[in-house]
């Protein structure tokens, strides 16, 4: 009935059934968001910020900076540096349903660029930071984060999940 | 990538086309195998790996499913294994997540747990594999035997991510043997640029006048305001698919593939029954072959046939999302088709057209509203406001959005009925050499204002990729 080698298609099925397993795992450990609550990650986010060179600012700013409503979103932490020399900043956004993701990273790439073109000028070490900013999306949690300690927020950021 | 995107339309398409046209037939499957896998990386890159091992799962199910044709038993066994292999994937991507918060409600402790994004198109591609596996068990097709022919049939770009959903058995002849011409090209081309339009200026500018609405609170919403937020939405969802479904079908036309109507005029519809023979055509008749008659159909008692019915019907619903929202609003229309069936369907056949026409309106609405509510609660409210029981009768606001919008309602309850089409036929139909001078003005016409949407819009989400 068939050209096949007796068995190939059994054997093969259940590799490949054992490697979505796999890889959905490999998923879940790297990839994956959590439902802890958006409380517990900002705080443990917070515990490590550097505060003497950012500060914790409002939805306004929030507005101002990146065009984003923060009563829209389930959660947001927004920290910042109040120098205008300085384009350090970390914010954290938990969102309320994930079609509001693509808006927020539009937003983020939309203040990387504008803030690169306003600093290529005269600051290139505040463009180097820019250009090594650190982003993850992970299920609902969206992580920003542009500061010469960006790497180590965003690790805590990857634990906290 | 969006079809209705300025990457797919300038860069994308054109490229593939032309170096699809170029290589001899025998590459063709490559190219296009090639290019929907870019197209699907372009958009999800790490998810396409679920797609590929997805693919693999199927093709060698399908080719242990053959070997046992002559042994039911072992052929049973196996055939339990591929469907149970690709629901347990489907459900844990898209229910996982509702599952435990549903617990998490009802439990005194709360289970932590990780979530993770529904892979774009996954419902479709299962759905895909699903009806190809049973369809090799059924005997009514041979597996596959070039793998990469079959990974074309599930990961074809022009309907790899929001459908229409292509049965195997429609499609087998046609991943080695189909017709590509120029005449065929331009067929497929008018046909996407009608579903571009349909999308980019009917979908997107109704979508807005949704959005503005569904920002009031629903307590607060006139009646008059209520309805034209629900007509609003209803004629978004359905320029929104329905275009999406006329590019598709365009593109598949252009690279020489026949795919089947997905939708057929729905809101013309004379009863509900009717409504849902008309919209989603590919999901319905996937769910009447692999679902509704495997489970006896209506070859068996009245009860029983209920009983299926709203086993289908709350399945359309979760198919939708893992919302309660979603699976309210299939149990409805469970409900419905129940009642036309044994109950009032003779009655209403009786009722003047215009009457039926009335009736099957006003019940997909309100099923819109449980389509389009975050929650149950915010849709009860919303339907609360339909009957007079939120912001009053009319309010100055919902006169403004009427009368500044007219032309666009007028535009898309034309589009949405076949005087639309009939309109665009007579301008641009027939062989003549005016009708083809004719027909390229409105294209081309049609197709610039598309793009002029595209390049000055900000608002163009499609509705139907996150099912």
């Amino acid at each position: 009935m068939t050209g096949d080698m007796p068995g190939i298609p059994q054997v093969m099925k259940y590799i490949v059934l054992a490697l979505i397993v796999a890889y959905i795992v490999v998923l879940m450990l790297f990839t994956s968001g959590s439902n802890r609550p958006f409380e517990e990650v900002e705080a443990e986010i917070g515990n490590v910020i550097d505060t003497s060179a950012l500060t914790k600012v409002d939805a306004q700013r929030l507005k101002r900076n990146f065009g984003l409503n923060s009563a829209d979103y389930a959660g947001v932490m927004y920290y910042t540096s109040e120098s205008s020399m300085s384009v350090d900043e970390v914010l954290l956004i938990r969102v309320r349903r994930e079609d509001q993701i693509q808006e927020i990273t539009d937003a983020l790439d939309e203040r990387i660029s504008s803030r690169s073109s306003a600093f290529e000028e005269y600051a290139p070490e505040a463009v180097q930071l820019l250009k090594e900013a650190q982003r993850s999306v992970r299920g609902k949690y969206i992580f920003f984060a542009v500061s010469p300690d960006a790497g180590e927020y965003r690790a805590v950021f990857d634990r906290s999940l | 990538m969006l079809f209705s995107s300025i990457t797919f339309l300038f860069l994308f398409l054109p490229i593939v086309l032309a170096v699809y046209y170029m290589v001899p037939a025998k590459a063709k499957n490559i190219v296009l195998l090639a290019a929907s896998i870019v197209f699907y990386a372009w958009g999800e890159p790490i998810y396409i790996f679920l797609m590929l091992l997805s693919i693999l799962l199927n093709y060698f199910c399908g080719r242990d499913i053959y070997r046992k044709w002559e042994d039911p038993v072992k052929g049973k066994r196996s055939v339990v294994f591929a469907v149970a292999a690709n629901v347990l994937i489907l459900a844990f991507f898209k229910y996982y997540g509702f599952l435990i918060e549903n617990l998490n409600g009802i439990l005194p402790t709360d289970i932590p747990y990780r979530e993770l994004e529904l892979p774009i198109g996954l419902s479709f591609y299962t759905f895909q594999g699903l009806s190809y596996i049973i369809d090799i068990y059924r005997q009514k097709v041979k597996p596959q035997k070039n793998i990469l022919n079959y990974a074309l049939y599930i990961c074809m770009f022009p309907q790899l991510i929001a459908g229409p959903i292509i049965r195997y058995i429609d499609i087998e002849s046609q991943l080695t043997e189909r017709r590509i011409s120029a005449v065929r090209l331009g067929q497929g081309s008018m046909m996407f640029i009608r579903g571009l339009a349909k999308k980019v200026i009917l979908a997107n500018m109704t979508g807005e006048v949704f959005e503005q609405i569904a920002d009031i609170p629903a307590g607060r919403l006139s009646v008059m305001m209520a309805w034209m937020g629900c007509i609003s939405y209803a004629f978004q969802i359905y320029f929104d698919f329905s275009g999406y479904s006329d590019m598709a079908t365009g593109l598949g036309r252009m690279f020489g593939f026949e795919f089947r109507k997905n939708f057929d005029y729905p809101y013309i519809s004379q009863s509900i029954t009717e409504f849902w023979r008309r919209w989603h055509i590919s999901l319905s008749t996937w769910f009447r072959e692999y679902v509704y008659i495997p489970l006896g159909g209506n070859r068996c008692s009245a009860v029983r046939n209920m009983v299926n019915l709203m086993i289908v019907w709350t399945l359309t619903g979760m198919w939708h999302g893992a919302a309660w929202n979603f699976i309210v609003w299939g149990v409805y229309y469970g409900v419905i088709i129940v009642m036309e069936k044994y109950v009032w369907g003779l009655s209403l056949e009786q009722l003047p057209k215009a009457v039926r026409h009335i009736y099957s309106i006003i019940l997909i609405l309100v099923g819109w509203v449980f389509f389009f509510s975050p929650s149950i609660g915010y849709a009860l409210r919303y339907l609360a406001a339909m009957i007079g029981l939120g912001g009053g009768i009319a309010d100055m606001e919902a006169w403004f959005i009427l009368l500044t919008h007219w032309l666009l309602y007028l535009l898309a309850v034309l589009g949405s009925t076949a005087m639309g089409y009939s309109v665009i036929r007579k301008l641009a139909g027939g062989t003549s050499r005016a009708r083809t001078v004719s027909a390229v003005v409105v294209y081309f016409g049609m197709f610039f204002v598309s793009v002029a949407f595209l390049v000055t819009g900000t608002f163009n989400p499609f509705l139907y990729f996150r099912f």
